[in-house]
């Protein structure tokens, strides 16, 4: 396996306070990667860097061997690099087909100029738009919901449509930002499966979380942040077991960390 | 051309003046912003009813200049108080194009019904200071331009003391600079809110107040004013009050200088590209926005 | 169904010199199809792209004028004077539009209502070209192959020509991906970065687009007062505009359509009082922005949306 995703040294202060302390990691491909860590520990900050919604201060991103580092957000979407917001985002007012078609078009090889003249570029661009927006409807269930107004739906259901707007382009790897924060506990099985089928299917992702347990199930390798620095990284398993990663997440003691943890979620 | 030195003087001191009365108007508008995140349209014709207000209670109370002012910063309040409990109070803080409509109607429905029952016809409004001034030389200043100024200072720091120590002053920065904390801490946003309305109102009458006997006044005069008032709120930054003032003694200012020397559209331009030069430069205003400063 | 009515619409209206010789019934359908194409203009801007512009008023205005001048001070035909009120609006609309995008949406509406406001001072003070007060009169008819509009049945055909190319084109638009891509933007400007799509192109296009219309809506509406002065920039024609889109709804591209043909009347029944009219205008505007803040068309996708809800639940 080889590092889609390679983050080097990022560096991020606001007001002289460090957000990001020199952060190191790398999402491997095909891999589920988590990036947990307890509040205002550069979780989000880090991903906002990564996307280029926030300007980091130093540092490196390389995506897919493309240096990424600094430029635009949709520059760096362009590159191949789909995320998804922790409040979530999905256009309200516009129906489920459009959320999804709107995600892809940026990546066919149509111009408007194609598109008024109905080329053969624009028709096959958009057949290829609509199975892809189909298979991913499909396998977040909301086959009924197609041409319904996004607004109509759930929270829960909004998450996965923006889930699914993130993977239409085919992107190289998907950041998930809080995929199952304010998700129906019943739901969030949902949310596992369909993440591990993409992920059998082929697809990259990083999800920041705060459930544990969700990371746990899903995730291949961790990596835990802390006031701004990585404080351990490896399997599920590993981390688990390592007794900084406790102290700092919960700030008990081992075995009470730990129950908690498996509790909490 | 020589540049006579006397002449430019004169521009200075006439650009100051007006520029202290433009600050007023300014001044009111980023309060509100800031405060409500809201532009009220018809910030104009609250001046322009100060002014009438003033146009008439002069002659009743024997052109006496300061209780006639009283009568018209007294009547801008009360009209900013109907304003604000009618139509600004029902609107949600994120609603700024809802806003900015409808205060638009609002203004309309103001200049034309001052039109239809006094008509458009300009008004010269006397006092009791007539149109003496001082003389230096051959520098001519009104008092009532002199007055107009020295009013408005004294404004601000009124405003500086009311927003640094008072309760209520407090609130309306606390809510201008983080509404969430500012809830939480129990601050009654409705009541900031018409507080900064009413306040800002004040303002403007006094401003109205102030400008009539310098000015012609009609229904219209509050248009032309607001016109520079809100390029001046983006020159300054938004909802940053002492950006505003600055902002507009610089242009009362760099208007009379252009007015004095070339030919009137150019002075007119003048704000209009200063703005967009400002916005080019500085996308945030000259003055950087930081919640609401007082200094 | 809508593209079938539209077309029976379009041709009804292109049978009204037909049915009356009344000059005065021709020139209120004149207005109602010259706003209406400027109101689906402001729509495109404000409706679709969510951002209220002001400045359809200095665009209309300044539309008036090139059109104007190219004709009297310039020699040129009416035709090019259209294509040069586009051009320049389309020009300024960059120039002002692209400082002032980069900054945020209430610095947009503040920065083009002071535009409008200085494009009327201007058109007033810029003696030496516009003639300042007294205006430009006796704006000669356009003449096409030797056929001369010098009536106004004979120019109404101009601007039911002009009105239907500019629907049908601003009609593509709206539905095009451009059109979803600009309502994206007024929905969800971070998602759209996020989707690889770079907001700024769009907005300015769409700024731009809208003031080229306004421009040439303006032109051709100058040739029909035949005189042009500093009234043409009556704060009134913005306030029509606006009446027009948000009692339509604002991003609906018909419901906006049919107001402006539906209310374009409203001025003419409303003439007994210059001062009334404008106050009812901003009665209007005030009780709109109150009771169907989104309009008719907002009004009914609520009551769609309601029954869709009920549906599936």
């Amino acid at each position: 396996m080889s590092a889609v995703l390679e983050v080097t040294g990022l560096r991020k202060a606001y007001a002289g306070v460090h957000a990001l302390d020199g952060v190191s990691f790398a999402v491997e491909a095909g891999s589920i990667t988590g990036l947990i860590g307890p509040n205002g520990s550069g979780k989000s900050t880090a991903i906002d860097c990564i996307s280029g919604f926030q300007r980091l201060d130093s540092g490196k991103v390389v995506l897919a061997g493309a240096d990424i580092t600094g430029r635009v957000a949709h520059h760096i979407a362009r590159a191949g690099l789909m995320r998804t917001f922790q409040t979530v985002r999905v256009y309200e007012r516009l129906s489920l087909s459009d959320n999804l078609a709107i995600a892809h078009q940026q990546f066919d090889a149509a111009t408007w100029v194609d598109e008024f003249l109905r080329t053969r570029r624009y028709r096959k661009a958009v057949e290829a738009s609509e199975a892809r927006a189909r298979r991913l409807v499909e396998l977040i269930g909301l086959q009924r919901y197609y041409e319904a107004e996004v607004g109509i739906l759930s929270y829960g259901q909004k998450k996965l449509v923006a889930l699914a707007a993130a993977l239409m382009p085919h992107p190289k790897v998907v950041v998930l930002d809080e995929p199952v924060a304010g998700v129906n506990p019943s739901r969030i099985r949902e949310i596992e499966e369909a993440l591990r089928q993409l992920n059998q299917a082929g697809e990259t992702f990083l999800i920041v979380e705060h459930n544990v347990e969700f990371i746990t199930n899903l995730c291949h390798q961790v990596v835990v942040l802390d006031q701004g620095l990585k404080l351990a990284e490896g399997t599920a398993a590993e981390i688990h077991s390592d007794s900084r990663v406790l102290e700092a997440y919960l700030g008990t003691t081992p075995e009470i960390a730990e129950a908690e943890m498996r509790t909490s979620a | 051309m020589t540049v006579d030195a006397v002449y430019l003087l004169q521009l200075t001191l006439n650009g100051i003046t007006l520029g202290l009365l433009y600050a007023l108007i300014a001044v009111g508008l980023s309060l509100i912003f800031g405060v409500m995140e809201i532009i009220n349209f018809a910030h104009g014709e609250l001046l322009m009813l100060g002014a009438f207000a003033m146009a008439f209670a002069l002659p009743v109370m024997g052109l006496l200049y300061w209780p006639a002012m009283a009568v018209a910063i007294l009547a801008t309040m009360l009209a900013g108080l109907a304003i604000y409990e009618v139509l600004l109070a029902p609107l949600k803080p994120d609603e700024f194009e809802r806003s900015i409509l409808i205060t638009l109607g609002l203004s309309i429905i103001i200049i034309h019904a001052m039109q239809y029952i006094f008509t458009a016809t300009p008004r010269l409004v006397d006092t009791q200071y007539g149109f003496e001034g001082i003389e230096i030389g051959s520098i001519r200043i009104t008092w009532t331009r002199v007055i107009g100024a020295g009013a408005a200072l004294v404004a601000f720091g009124g405003l500086y003391a009311v927003l640094r120590y008072t309760q209520f002053g407090r609130a309306m920065r606390a809510i201008a600079q983080n509404r969430e904390a500012a809830l939480m801490v129990g601050i009654r946003p409705r009541v900031v809110a018409r507080n900064a309305v009413v306040l800002a109102a004040g303002l403007c009458g006094l401003a109205g107040a102030a400008i009539s006997p310098i000015q012609l006044v009609t229904p219209y005069m509050g248009q032309f004013l607001i016109f520079k008032a809100f390029a001046l709120v983006i020159i300054g930054g938004l909802g940053n009050i002492p950006g505003a003032i600055v902002a507009a003694v610089a242009l009362g200012l760099v208007e009379n200088w252009i007015g004095g020397f070339f030919e009137i559209v150019w002075q007119e331009a003048a704000v209009f590209v200063i703005m967009i030069a400002v916005v080019f430069l500085r996308p945030d205003g000259l003055f950087k926005r930081g919640g609401m400063r007082v200094g | 169904m809508k593209l079938a009515a539209a077309l029976v619409a379009a041709l009804l209206f292109a049978a009204l010199p037909l049915l009356t010789t009344s000059n005065y019934i021709m020139g209120v359908g004149v207005s109602a199809l010259i706003f209406t194409v400027a109101a689906a203009a402001l729509n495109l801007i404000y409706g679709y792209t969510g951002l209220l512009s002001f400045a359809q008023l200095g665009f209309w205005g300044i539309g008036g004028y090139a059109t104007a001048l190219t004709v009297v001070t310039f020699g040129g035909t009416f035709w090019w004077g259209l294509v040069w009120a586009a051009l320049i609006n389309a020009a300024v609309a960059l120039v002002v539009g692209y400082p002032t995008l980069r900054t945020n949406r209430h610095a947009f509406v503040i920065v083009t209502l002071t535009f409008a406001l200085l494009a009327t001072l201007i058109a007033r003070d810029w003696v030496d070209l516009t003639r300042g007060a007294l205006g430009i009169p006796n704006l000669p008819p356009p003449v096409a192959f030797g056929y001369e509009f010098g009536t106004t049945g004979r120019f109404y055909w101009i601007a039911w020509g002009f009105s239907v190319a500019m629907l049908t084109f601003l009609y593509a638009l709206c539905t095009s991906r451009i059109g979803r891509t600009l309502v994206a933007i007024k929905q969800n400007e971070p998602l759209v970065r996020a989707q690889g799509i770079s907001p700024m192109p769009y907005k300015l296009a769409s700024f731009a687009l809208s003031a080229a219309i306004t421009g040439a809506a303006g032109g051709v509406y100058s040739f029909h007062l035949g005189i042009i002065d500093p009234l043409f920039l009556d704060f009134y024609y913005m306030q029509t505009f606006l009446i027009i889109v948000i009692i339509g709804g604002a991003g609906s591209f018909w419901g906006v359509v049919v107001s402006g043909i539906a209310l374009s009347a409203l001025p003419e029944v409303l003439r007994f009082s210059a001062d009334f009219r404008m106050i009812i205008y901003g009665l209007i505007l005030v009780v709109a922005m109150f009771v169907m803040p989104s309009g008719v068309a907002g009004w009914l996708r609520e009551r769609r949306l309601a029954r869709l809800r009920k549906t599936l639940r």
